[in-house]
């Protein structure tokens, strides 16, 4: 089967024009400028929100890394946590013995991600489907249990290397320049930064003829391959570099919180990443980071009132079921039908529709 | 080892498998027929132990949650099946990781408000308390009960679904339900009795293993991941893959701490990979399509 409906009809329907529209990207751009200007204000107000900012942004990066493989290429990865604790214990590592230096550690937690992001797609990419999901979940599973075990020091003879379930504490800040990243709103710009670079990057590869190749694999693989183009090999290239770009978030990750846990290569995070690329609407770039940022949002302001993730999860079903395009997709909706009648026509219908495969 | 450290670890491998195939024999029924990948499976089994919990304490019969628990469960299973996994039936398979999933989530959280997150325990009935002699080592009895019942359930589900119609009905459909349907009979209510099941024999697993083991929020996420291994092992849909899978799971779980405790996990997601790269199958599973 095609995961051409999983990632949405739009891309279909509509003609093949590039990757975020212009209107998208005016959107893009005064958001950016927002965010800018929101540091000194929150500075001001409530620097918390600095914190919970900068949050967002690594989560949007890293969302952003599995909408590259998932949204472009239609590959379901289950194992992206794997790239991110690669990223992130190579971060905390290097800060301890080494350096610094952002400007060694990050391309560092770059290398790192993309290496083991380029072994498991490797040996993934030629399962399809479902079976690529399990596959990917199964080596990045082994490799959480190899960090959570310390095999690494077993290996080596040391005494503790990612120091097992404790994992590493104390991961001090970064320094860019010579200026340490360790105030609120250097990091803030930092991640901002990243996220910003990394958008762009993504967007100018989504448009290349690289990333149109990637939706053809994405829309019907075997007629690509027929063509002539070697299928596995974009394949694997494309999730290398979305392991880069998982590992660069987790190395910012690391030294905004000073510790590399286990917790970041479980398999959970892997389905928390699915759950705000799917939220914001997977495939159009803007949709995964929105989903991160509210995902985000939602574990903290939620988490007042009760347990967040029952909410979340009552969302998300109802996303899935109703609005397999995400935020994204219905947003994009309400743009086209600025009658509020067809909306509601619309919603009737899909209604309707949910009605009768259940009900008959 | 001496013998009788060998002989008590084989059975506790035995007891963790055939209790494990509890849980993975849904799993692999739901997708054998529905091509449907239950995240929310691992959910159900942690949900059969909280309403066991919350049974036992409020009747204070171990019994009458052994009873009410599964069947509570397995109504739950079927109003998740009837109001959201319907919808998506023709929907590329993904989309159940991804619904189910959110399940997960959800019921996590759920739980955590509920019963709260801190590790409790079902009390063993006075009935199955103590322990048996078995010659050259003792055994808890209630250990022996949860091997006796699973071993009891295994064995005839393996009957039902061999001789009764109702399981003819099932294997016909997990090996064309177009045709089933074609031939009269409501494939969608087959489904859905299949998915009540399941459910169910997760419940029954929630009790027991709540009551040998312990009861937490963080059960779901362990049990899942290691049903998952066993379903990709045995062969995704196989019945019988999932009982050897099981099996060999199990003894990995017995030994493994004994012989290699640092690797013990990392030998399940090993063979879990190497099954899939090797044989995407499984091992008594048949290629897909096919």
């Amino acid at each position: 089967m095609s995961v051409k409906d999983i990632v949405g009809r739009h891309f279909s329907a509509r003609q093949q024009t590039d990757v975020l529209s212009g209107r998208v990207r005016v959107g893009l751009f005064v958001a950016g400028v927002v965010a800018v200007l929101f540091a000194p204000f929150a500075q001001a107000v409530h620097p918390f929100w600095m914190d919970l900012a900068t949050h967002m942004f690594i989560f949007a990066l890293f969302a952003l890394s599995l909408d590259f493989v998932f949204g472009y290429a239609g590959l379901l990865s289950f194992g992206h946590a794997a790239m991110f604790g690669a990223g992130g214990y190579a971060t905390a590592l290097l800060i301890q013995n080494a350096t610094t230096s952002a400007l060694v550690v990050l391309p560092m937690a770059v290398l790192v991600g993309a290496a083991v992001a380029a072994l498991i797609g490797w040996l993934s990419v030629s399962a399809r489907g479902i079976y690529f999901a399990m596959l990917t979940l199964a080596f990045a599973q082994l490799f959480y249990t190899v960090v959570f075990n310390d095999i690494p020091a077993m290996l080596l003879g040391l005494e503790a290397v990612t120091n097992g379930d404790n994992g590493l504490v104390g991961i001090t800040a970064l320094t860019l320049f010579g200026v340490d990243t360790g105030s609120l709103m250097a990091y803030y710009y930092l991640s901002l930064a990243m996220l910003g670079g990394m958008l762009a990057l993504v967007t100018r590869l989504a448009n290349s003829p690289f990333g149109r190749v990637m939706q053809a694999i994405r829309e019907n693989e075997d007629r690509v391959a027929f063509i002539g183009y070697d299928v596995d090999r974009y394949k694997i290239v494309a999730f290398t570099i979305s392991g880069g770009m998982a590992g660069l978030a987790g190395g910012l990750w690391v030294p905004f919180n000073s510790t590399a846990t286990t917790a970041m290569l479980h398999w959970t995070t892997s389905g928390e990443l699915i759950v705000m690329t799917l939220l914001g609407g997977m495939g159009t770039l803007w949709g995964p980071i929105a989903g991160a940022f509210l995902v985000v949002f939602l574990e903290d302001s939620l988490s007042a009132i009760g347990n967040w993730e029952i909410y979340l999860g009552i969302v998300y079903i109802v996303i899935v079921i109703f609005a397999p395009r995400g935020l994204a997709g219905i947003f994009r909706t309400v743009r086209s039908n600025p009658d509020p009648r067809v909306l509601l026509s619309k919603a009737r219908s899909a209604l309707a529709t949910y009605r009768e495969k259940v009900f008959s | 080892m001496a013998i009788e450290g060998i002989a008590k670890t084989a059975l506790l491998g035995v007891e963790m498998g055939m209790t494990l195939v509890l849980v993975t024999v849904g799993l692999t029924l739901i997708f054998g027929m529905m091509d449907v990948i239950n995240f929310a499976h691992g959910s159900l089994y942690m949900l059969g132990a909280y309403f066991g919990l919350t049974v036992v304490t409020v009747t204070g019969n171990w019994w009458a949650a052994l009873l009410v628990a599964p069947l509570l469960v397995g109504l739950l299973g079927g109003l998740i099946e009837y109001l959201s996994i319907r919808p998506l039936y023709g929907r590329n398979p993904l989309y159940h990781i991804l619904l189910t999933f959110g399940f997960a989530i959800m019921l996590h959280g759920l739980v955590t408000e509920i019963w709260g997150g801190q590790v409790q325990n079902i009390a063993t009935p006075s009935l199955l308390e103590g322990s048996v002699d078995l010659v050259l080592f003792s055994y808890p009895l209630f250990r022996l009960f949860l091997l006796g019942v699973s071993i009891a359930v295994t064995a005839a589900l393996w009957v039902a679904m061999r001789r009764s119609d109702f399981g003819i009905v099932m294997r016909a459909s997990a090996h064309d339900s177009e045709m089933v349907d074609a031939l009269g009979t409501d494939v969608k209510r087959v489904f859905t009795a299949v998915f009540v099941l399941g459910s169910i024999l997760a419940g029954l697993a929630g009790v027991l293993l709540g009551t040998s083991r312990a009861v937490d929020p963080g059960m779901a996420a362990s049990i899942i991941i290691q049903a998952f291994a066993i379903v990709v092992i045995g062969g995704l849909g196989s019945y019988r893959g999932a009982v050897v899978g099981a099996f060999v799971v199990g003894m990995l779980n017995a030994f493994g701490p004994t012989f290699a405790p640092q690797f013990t996990d990392a030998l399940l997601y090993l063979l879990m990979a190497a099954v899939l790269l090797v044989k995407p199958a499984g091992l008594f599973g048949t290629p897909e399509g096919a």
